[in-house]
């Protein structure tokens, strides 16, 4: 019963941290790519989720609905890497900063304009009705969000290691001088890594959607997303989604043993301690310089 | 006229201007007036962190909800009166500001805005969490102020609001033409070289934060007892953007920018009100905007068209 119990908490800890893991992969990706950090990136997630409302109230099914969230995230991803980021790149770090957060603002104020602020409900694809295995019931929709987090982080793994593009982009994150003169287009990388970034936090929406229902603060995951990134220590794709999965464990079981007080404030608690005992995360490389 | 004599008069003119306009204007616009001002306290703050000392704070909105909660909690509790509960909130507001600043001194950057971000967000919480003594979500009606037991009017408040602020603004002139303030310039320009010329850099970043902190205070007690309710909502992640928004859209390290800044940007709302809103779009728009297209803000085109004065704002901070 005890053990069973615990296995239960450390599913549903895996579930909540597979979005989490998602949101900091979103905000590695086009980090390492080009040293952007994205504050608004939560916001894509927001968008993905108000795509998929609007798709299936046109009755399509989710199978067709997710694609389309997906690549429409992509989309959105090169427009604004195109139009906002790349005037900004160059400029110091407090302007990116604010920027992306900006744009995130300006996002979330314009849905919030849209459809207000009422949260609409979706059903997930598999519905609610929780499997029952082996003493256990899991819910369809968090197996689901799992499945995902795990085929999306090989797939991002893979196109890293194998994949034309993925070893260019490494090579710009390396050295953009030398990458340059090797034939690779800087600009080139910097368009695939936020595409692919905003397609993760569509998707990761798309995810969330009905375990949170969808309505304008769904950004607000992003801040869970960075105390992910900055454990998995901001340059490595597995850290990123190690970092996530250990926030919802972190969360799940801070909430059962020491109330919800705590639950709230322990991803915050650790990325304080984090920044100041270990910035370049558990798993990054140290590349802080101390004056 | 000697420099420092030249400002404290242009500072007195100014206060009288405000007192007068103050007793002219009607209630609403004389209160309009005071909140403006409150946000050029908080602005001026932020900018000696961010545009001087080149410290990225995401947090500033927090150390104004440090010294509204402390100073009314004071109030309420031990039964100050506001002219020593809000620099008492104040003082709390800056103590806060320097144990943030104790880790902060390490970070730079990206990093540093995490950590900002991450102070806010456990701000935020322990105010709602600890709703028996904060009012947690549901907010704070604070005391209203008295004056030798007579409750003060609203334009006794603004009066208050008034001198507080030309008295801050005063003050951080005189900081940032001070020692003090040449050691912001020198690690914002370059950590390396003004560590090589005998500044601890650390003490200097330490001493921006809580000094910003203060500012910050200042600004929440005074808004407290102006508005009579707090609550966590009016001190999020939104307001520490809007004051970034001031102090970029005045011109980053620019006292005269600030002011302008948070003055211009103040009456937005009420300009908007027809289509109130959108007033969350425009502020992250204007932003947006005058990041991309006026990075060196109001105060460079200022010293644009006015050349004589030969003064640049600098470099934005990195």
């Amino acid at each position: 019963m005890q053990a069973s119990f615990y296995l239960q908490l450390a599913i549903a800890g895996i579930s909540v941290g597979s979005v989490y893991a998602l949101i900091a992969l979103s905000i590695v990706v086009p980090f390492k790519a080009s040293g952007v950090l994205n504050f608004g990136q939560g916001e894509l997630a927001t968008l993905g989720a108000y795509a998929a409302l609007v798709l299936s109230q046109y009755g399509l099914p989710y199978y067709v609905v997710a694609p389309v969230v997906i690549v429409s995230g992509a989309v959105i991803g090169l427009v604004m890497e195109r139009v906002l980021i790349r005037p900004i790149i160059k400029a110091p770090a407090f302007t990116v900063v604010i920027a992306t957060f900006a744009i995130g603002l300006a996002i979330k104020s314009a849905i919030a304009l849209h459809w207000g602020d009422t949260p609409f409900s979706v059903e997930g694809p598999f519905g609610d009705e929780p499997i029952v295995a082996g003493g256990l019931r899991l819910n369809p929709t968090s197996l689901w969000i799992v499945f995902c987090a795990v085929a999306i982080t090989a797939l991002v793994g893979c196109f890293f290691k194998y994949a034309r593009p993925g070893k260019a982009m490494r090579a710009v994150s390396i050295n953009p001088e030398a990458a340059t003169l090797m034939g690779i287009k800087v600009n080139g990388s910097y368009r695939w890594a936020w595409a692919i970034s905003s397609s993760i936090g569509a998707l990761a929406g798309l995810l969330v959607a009905p375990v949170v229902g969808i309505n304008p603060e769904i950004g607000g995951l992003i801040l869970r997303g960075l105390v992910a990134a900055v454990l998995g220590g901001f340059s490595s794709v597995y850290g990123a989604v190690i970092g996530g999965i250990a926030v919802g464990l972190l969360e799940t079981f801070a909430a059962v043993g020491l109330g919800g007080t705590v639950k709230n404030l322990a991803p915050f608690l650790v990325l304080l301690l984090l920044l100041v005992f270990r910035p370049y995360g558990l798993f990054g490389s140290r590349e802080i310089h101390r004056v | 006229m000697q420099t420092s004599k030249r400002v404290l008069l242009r500072c007195a003119v100014a206060a009288c201007a405000l007192l007068a306009i103050g007793a002219g204007a009607g209630s609403y616009p004389a209160y309009l007036i005071s909140l403006a001002m409150v946000n050029v306290i908080a602005a001026v703050g932020l900018n000696l962190l961010v545009g001087n000392s080149g410290q990225i704070s995401l947090c500033h909105s927090s150390f104004m909800a440090v010294g509204a909660y402390s100073s009314s909690l004071l109030a309420s509790t031990v039964g100050l009166p506001f002219w020593a509960s809000i620099p008492a909130g104040a003082l709390v507001a800056a103590i806060v500001g320097a144990l943030l600043g104790l880790p902060a001194r390490r970070l730079s950057g990206i990093y540093l805005a995490l950590a900002t971000l991450g102070f806010l967000q456990i701000v935020q919480i322990i105010i709602e969490e600890f709703s028996d003594i904060t009012g947690g979500v549901r907010g704070l009606n604070t005391a209203k102020p008295a004056l030798l037991g007579t409750p003060l009017t609203s334009y006794g408040i603004y009066c208050a609001v008034t001198v507080v602020c030309v008295a801050a603004v005063w003050l951080a002139i005189n900081i940032k033409r001070s020692r003090i303030g040449r050691e912001f310039d020198a690690v914002r320009l370059s950590p390396h070289a003004a560590q090589a010329l005998g500044i601890s850099v650390a003490r200097v970043k330490l001493t921006a934060f809580s000094l910003s902190a203060g500012y910050a205070g200042l600004a929440g007690g005074l808004f407290a007892i102006l508005v009579g309710f707090i609550d966590p909502n009016e001190f999020g992640i939104g307001s520490s953007l809007k004051q970034l928004t001031y102090i970029v859209v005045g011109g980053l390290g620019s006292i005269g920018g600030s002011v302008v800044g948070a003055a211009l940007l103040s009456g937005l709302p009420e300009l908007l009100r027809p289509i109130k809103e959108y007033t969350d779009f425009a502020a992250a728009l204007i932003l947006l905007a005058a990041l991309l297209f006026m990075p060196h803000g109001l105060a460079a085109a200022w010293h644009r068209v006015t050349p004589k004065r030969g003064k640049t704002t600098g470099d934005v901070p990195a």
